[in-house]
């Protein structure tokens, strides 16, 4: 199971860490075409295996600026995860592993089949309920990326809102930023592409490695390396919860 | 080709004002698969009847089947776009691809949702390989984004020019799932923006809520760069902000077009714009990086007014009398205004104002009574009354 694990890097020294507790796949947020992301690399830091991981939505100087970076990509790097189909136009006749991230959607069978006749895996999205999951891999065994530890990203927004909140109110910049209202809690964190709001609890997934999956993904932002030895040993001392693997979202309102 | 502009409408009487009042296309909700779940949205037997409509007045509908779909969701998909297909709905809006891979195997026309959050050429380019006809681009593009995905693609596209904002990139926010367990994504959006929430280290209250879109001063500038549809938000919105909106942009666009659009003129419209809003409005991403100035952070900050006096139901050609259902209280000698599909805005003094039955009455202050008001002029079901403010030749 761990050699299917896909694991973020918050710090390249980590790595021979993560590397003693029996994971290979290491994912690097790429500088400039990331979001909520607290640590970032060029590719030439880069000097490991691994994939290129890219949230951010693209403007069209973005795309421009990747264009450059993917005509010169070294051999170490193996794959790329990414969240704008524009990305998959530049990289469609790569020789590299092409996973899609497309957060929030990527919801039912018939979507991921098709975008899965473009790339070589799917993050399934973890809005729905573990059931829902069971149906979408059980029909697509073996293809498919399972998100099963990390803070989930619950909104993107490409406004600068840490930033412009405490310009209005003349107080000091403060990121991450917590925020709640009753029982909802997010932290916040901002880079100049935009705002991510986080949800807290963290998402524990891991009772999802069962599943038939090609990969299991692991967001490391803001949290440790002893927290995730700790989560793969079965004994994540980080507060969690499991997200909507069992509560399912209201459709309609009757 | 003069670019279209698009309406919202969340029921029947509202499509049909939308176009009475200048615009091109509609595009609505059913009550199944469309991203305003509260809505009122349509039937389809309301659907077919709103595409009669409009194809009698040569305009177009199209039908939102825009939420991001789970596999229960699936079930009768495939016939519901055959429907949509067999009425001749001129397009669907959607951003889920299996709503736009089998539209598309039907030959039924995609304009691809906002929801999708297309910011980029390539982004386009991967869409056209599914047909898709036209782009609703993310409410984030900037002047230069449309430039460029035009240039590099030359695909329609459609922007917005007014309404309400998400705070999050569309499509990029679950919210509501988290705070309400209404999955934004399928309609249910609580609109959690526009909470205000507690921050940490007794720092003021947390709020992200966006003010509204207006573009006015860049209709100009958007037709010249090749915007090919204007698009109004506001499924939810009633029918008088809809009239309004819809009217002030059909004579912006039509004076650009015919060059006799003033610039007084154009701070009239811009004036009415901003009093039919409840929220202030900016132009946002479009000339420059969105910041302080261009979302809340105290509050809602929301102000309604009363401005909308009575709907025109009838016209008694015998008494010249126009017959009104009361929307706000007015009474005799308030200056007042008439607007209206095919007229120009027409002041009018009220002198008399006669019940149901006839009766002189000095003031109308129910909700949804019927009056009668003296007037020379005929004016057709759908016109409004509402409080003179501004004026368009002396800038009030």
């Amino acid at each position: 199971m761990k050699n299917k694990i896909l694991i973020t890097i918050n710090n390249l020294d980590d790595i021979e860490y993560y590397q003693k507790l029996g994971l290979k796949h290491f994912v690097y947020p790429l500088k400039d075409f990331c979001v909520g992301m607290p640590n970032v690399f060029s590719v030439a830091e880069i000097k490991e295996e691994g994939y290129l991981f890219l949230n951010r939505i693209c403007d069209n100087e973005a795309i421009d600026d990747l264009k450059k970076i993917i005509k010169k990509l070294p051999n170490n790097i193996k794959g790329i995860i990414f969240d704008d189909l524009g990305v998959l136009e530049i990289v469609k006749d790569l020789k590299i592993e092409k996973i899609l991230f497309l957060n929030h959607f990527n919801t039912n069978t018939l979507s991921i089949k098709i975008y899965l006749a473009h790339v070589d895996s799917v993050v399934i999205s973890s809005d729905i309920t573990k059931e829902e999951m069971q149906v979408i891999v059980d029909n697509i065994p073996n293809k498919l990326t399972i998100f099963v530890l990390g803070y989930v990203n619950a909104m993107y927004s490409r406004r600068l809102l840490i930033d412009n909140y405490c310009k209005f109110h003349n107080i000091e910049r403060k990121n991450p930023l917590r925020i709640q209202k009753e029982d909802n809690h997010f932290f916040l964190y901002e880079n100049e592409y935009g705002t991510v709001f986080y949800h807290e609890p963290l998402f524990n997934g891991l009772e999802l490695l069962s599943f038939k999956a090609k990969y299991f993904f692991i967001n490391t932002a803001f949290l440790t390396k002893e927290n995730i030895k700790d989560a793969l040993e079965g004994n994540l001392k980080v507060t969690n919860d499991q997200g909507f693997l069992y509560q399912e979202t209201i459709y309609k309102l009757k | 080709m003069m670019s279209e502009l698009l309406a919202p409408a969340g029921d029947l009487e509202r499509l049909k004002i939308a176009y009475l009042y200048g615009a091109d296309a509609v595009y609505v909700g059913t009550t199944d698969y469309s991203l305003r779940a509260n809505a009122k949205n349509f039937t389809l037997d309301e659907l077919q009847e709103a595409c009669d409509f409009a194809h009698s007045l040569k305009k177009k509908l199209y039908v939102t089947v825009n939420i991001v779909f789970h596999d229960k969701n699936l079930v009768n998909l495939e016939e519901y776009l055959q429907k949509l297909k067999d009425m001749q709905i001129d397009a669907i809006i959607a951003s889920d691809i299996i709503v736009v891979k089998l539209a598309s195997s039907l030959s039924l026309p995609v304009i691809l949702s906002t929801q999708a959050s297309t910011l980029n050429y390539e982004a386009v380019k991967f869409w056209q390989q599914f047909n898709v006809e036209r782009f609703v681009l993310a409410r984030e593009a900037t002047r230069e984004d449309i430039i460029r995905i035009k240039k590099e693609t030359n695909a329609s596209l459609e922007c917005f020019i007014h309404g309400a904002m998400c705070t999050s990139i569309s499509g990029k926010c679950i919210l509501s799932n988290y705070c309400t367990n209404r999955d934004s994504n399928r309609g249910g959006c609580a609109q959690i923006c526009r909470w205000v929430f507690d921050c940490e280290d007794s720092h003021p209250d947390f709020t992200f809520m966006s003010k509204d879109l207006n573009m006015v001063d860049y209709i100009e500038d958007m037709l010249k760069i090749g915007v090919d549809s204007f698009k109004v938000e506001g499924r939810m919105r009633s029918l008088y902000y809809i009239a309004t909106v819809i009217m002030c942009y059909r004579k912006i666009i039509d004076g650009i077009g015919n060059k006799t659009l003033t610039t007084k003129e154009k701070n009239y419209y811009a004036h009415i714009l901003d009093r039919v809003a409840n929220r202030d409005t900016t132009p946002q991403f479009y000339h420059k990086f969105p910041g302080v100035n261009e979302s809340y952070f105290q509050d809602r900050l929301e102000v309604s007014n009363q401005d909308f006096l009575g709907l025109v139901i009838d016209y008694d050609e015998k008494n010249k009398m126009v017959i009104l259902e009361q929307r706000n209280y007015f009474k005799k000698g308030d200056i007042v205004e008439f607007i209206g599909p095919f007229m120009e805005e027409l002041t009018y003094t009220i002198t008399s104002i006669f019940d149901e039955d006839g009766n002189s009455i000095d003031i109308a202050r129910h909700p949804q009574m019927i009056v009668k008001l003296p007037i020379n002029e005929k004016l057709v079901k759908y016109s409004m009354m509402r409080m003179k403010i501004f004026d368009k030749n002396n800038e009030l």
